[in-house]
């Protein structure tokens, strides 16, 4: 007894050793992959930090470039300015080497940030409405795969059909310019969310199909023995389901959207972050600082948007199933 | 005594297979109706076609006074179904609890969506039959967390909770791990002792012969035989159900 005893706690601190020596290792290579982002993060950084370095004949300098307010024959202009960092006294021979970074227009960001930031209001907004309206497309295209009605079933494939087979870009412009030669004329946003919704809708009318065929027949079965409708079985039974199913790649659709819904600027009339970026950059050739701030908050907003789909995939898988 | 199952002529085709043959077959009140025989036999499409889950394509079936004619259609026959439905119980071979659904949810699911009761009383019927099942302290667990015995046996307070006249078992232990079969035959045990009306197909024979009032045996979409256990276990009249009671005999050793 005591043998066997002394055996077992033997067997179980080495595996509790090698478990601990995994642990170690799993640890290592996230704090490495952390610090290589921090790497790359700073190497981006660098490459925007107007820098400049020289070495030649003998002598190695560093120094700092940035835009500076100056008035000119009355007028206020900015100028690239240099500003000597620092000198040491070797370096490399001859024509030796001109290594200058990306000079930012700080001031330009300064003065335009506040009216491109607005714009994610808006492209929130759009999204928001977007994915509303193409989850219950997707619905619909979905139940209607599982009609034993021939028009209903042609009435789903065929418009799944005809969004997955066009260009995003042109159903967007579609509804914007094409619609008013009908006489149906569309607010950018309003044009701007049908288009989305409908082609999001068609391609996660799959997702909802796969979430549908993921409810086992002896569910439906069930509910029907215990005398429910089919409507009751949908509803109560099957659909619920099918959501929880549904949720983690609805997420994902959801954060492509936000993304793609800058498309929507090219119509000229939702004034979502892409048109203000746009339009800030093009009145003072400033496109490169425009779009790095643009693109920062689309950044942000998809990290954040992804650490709150990992939270709620975590909430729902606790539950059941 | 009127029975409260009666089924005439019965045929069921799938397609061009000829699965149930020309059945006729009453249960009386109370009975506890076994139904044995080789797979593919047909058993789980005679249960299945009492509650309408596969729809008879001939003959009739009659449940406590209900009568519905098989192969018909519209809404009238779907009425007649429905009553059906609502005075039978099923259970399941792979119990087909509500995984989205704690166990309490699963049990009142039915009297409160289908049959409008009010929600109280659905509970206060639901905990009855948990308790009745032995699983009232499981109430607020959600299926996942629950053995295969746990399962069956919540199933099984699940469609007592409809109040049903008849209850249909489709072998509820065959997807159960061996030692927790005997604890769903015990609260079928009990069911039965308390007066349920019981059809149940079962490979477990022990409980054919302790439980059952009388026997069927399936072969071929027809019922070859229909005893008393004892005479069954004692005395096959047919081929076929001889040399399934052996199969189970040597089975068991
Ligand atoms: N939905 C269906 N479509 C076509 N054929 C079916 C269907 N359901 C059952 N069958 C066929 O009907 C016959 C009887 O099947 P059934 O399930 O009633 O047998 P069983 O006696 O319950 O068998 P088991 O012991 O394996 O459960 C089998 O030949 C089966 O293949
Ligand atoms: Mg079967």
């Amino acid at each position: 007894m005591n043998l066997f005893k002394k055996g077992t706690d033997e067997q179980k601190s080495q595996a509790d050793l090698l478990f601990e020596a995994q642990q170690r290792k799993q640890n290592l290579f996230r704090t490495q992959v952390a610090l290589s982002w921090v790497f790359l993060l700073l190497f981006l950084l660098f490459l925007f930090s107007g820098l400049e370095i020289k070495s030649g004949e003998g002598v190695t300098s560093l120094s700092a470039w940035s835009f500076h307010i100056i008035t000119q024959n009355n007028r206020q202009v900015r100028e690239k300015i240099e500003k000597p960092l620092a000198s040491f006294p070797f370096g490399l021979p001859n024509e030796g080497l001109d290594l200058k970074t990306i000079v930012v227009d700080g001031e330009f960001i300064k003065e335009n940030i506040d009216f491109v930031a607005e714009g994610i209001i808006q492209t929130i907004r759009i999204s928001i409405l977007s994915i509303l309206l193409a989850m219950l497309l997707a619905l619909f295209a979905a139940l209607g795969r599982l009609s034993s009605n021939p028009f209903i079933y042609a009435l789903s494939t065929f418009y799944v059909s005809l969004i997955r087979g066009t260009p995003l870009y042109l159903q967007i412009f579609f509804f914007f310019l094409a619609l008013p030669q009908l006489n149906i004329v569309l607010t950018g946003l309003w044009a701007g969310v049908l288009a989305l919704g409908l082609n999001y809708g068609a391609y996660m009318s799959e997702t909802f199909r796969a979430g549908l065929a993921s409810v086992g027949k002896g569910q439906r079965e069930a509910a029907i023995a215990l005398g429910m409708t089919p409507a009751q079985t949908m509803r109560r039974i099957v659909l619920p389901q099918a959501l929880r199913f549904a949720i983690p790649p609805m997420g994902n659709d959801f954060i492509a959207m936000t993304k793609d819904s800058a498309l929507v600027s090219a119509t000229g009339f939702v004034h979502e972050l892409m048109w203000r970026a746009q339009k800030v950059g093009r009145a003072e050739f400033r496109n490169m600082e425009a779009l790095v701030m643009a693109a920062i908050f689309y950044w942000i907003m998809t990290l954040l948007l992804t650490s709150l789909q990992s939270r709620l995939e975590t909430r729902l898988s606790k539950g059941d199933r | 005594m009127v029975p409260i199952v009666k089924i005439s002529n019965l045929d069921k085709f799938f397609g061009r297979l000829h699965v149930l043959k020309n059945i006729s077959l009453e249960v009386e009140q109370r009975q506890v109706v076994c139904l044995i025989g080789r797979s593919g036999s047909g058993k789980s499409t005679l249960l299945r076609c009492i509650n309408f889950l596969e729809e008879p394509s001939h003959g009739t079936i009659e449940v406590d006074g209900i009568k519905v004619d098989g192969g018909e259609k519209g809404a009238y026959h779907r009425q007649l179904v429905h009553d059906v439905r609502l005075k039978t119980g099923m259970v399941f071979q792979e119990f087909n609890l509500f995984p989205h659904k704690s166990v309490l949810e699963n049990v009142i699911e039915g009297p409160v969506i289908v049959k409008g009761m009010d929600k109280k009383k659905a509970i206060e019927l639901g905990e009855e039959n948990l308790d009745r099942v032995g699983l009232l302290f499981k109430k607020d667990e959600y299926p996942n967390r629950l053995s295969g015995g746990q399962k069956q046996r919540v199933a099984i307070a699940r469609a007592l909770t409809m109040e049903p006249r008849v209850m249909l078992f489709d072998e509820p232990t065959s997807a159960l791990d061996p030692e927790l079969i005997g604890e769903v035959l015990n609260v079928m045990k009990k069911v039965a002792t308390e007066g349920m009306t019981m059809i149940v197909v079962t490979h477990e024979m022990g409980f054919a012969r302790e439980v059952a009032d009388r026997v069927l045996v399936m072969g071929d979409g027809e019922l070859i035989e229909d005893a008393k256990p004892a005479d069954l276990f004692n005395n096959p009249q047919d081929p076929r159900t001889k040399a399934l009671i052996d199969r189970y005999r040597t089975g068991e050793q």
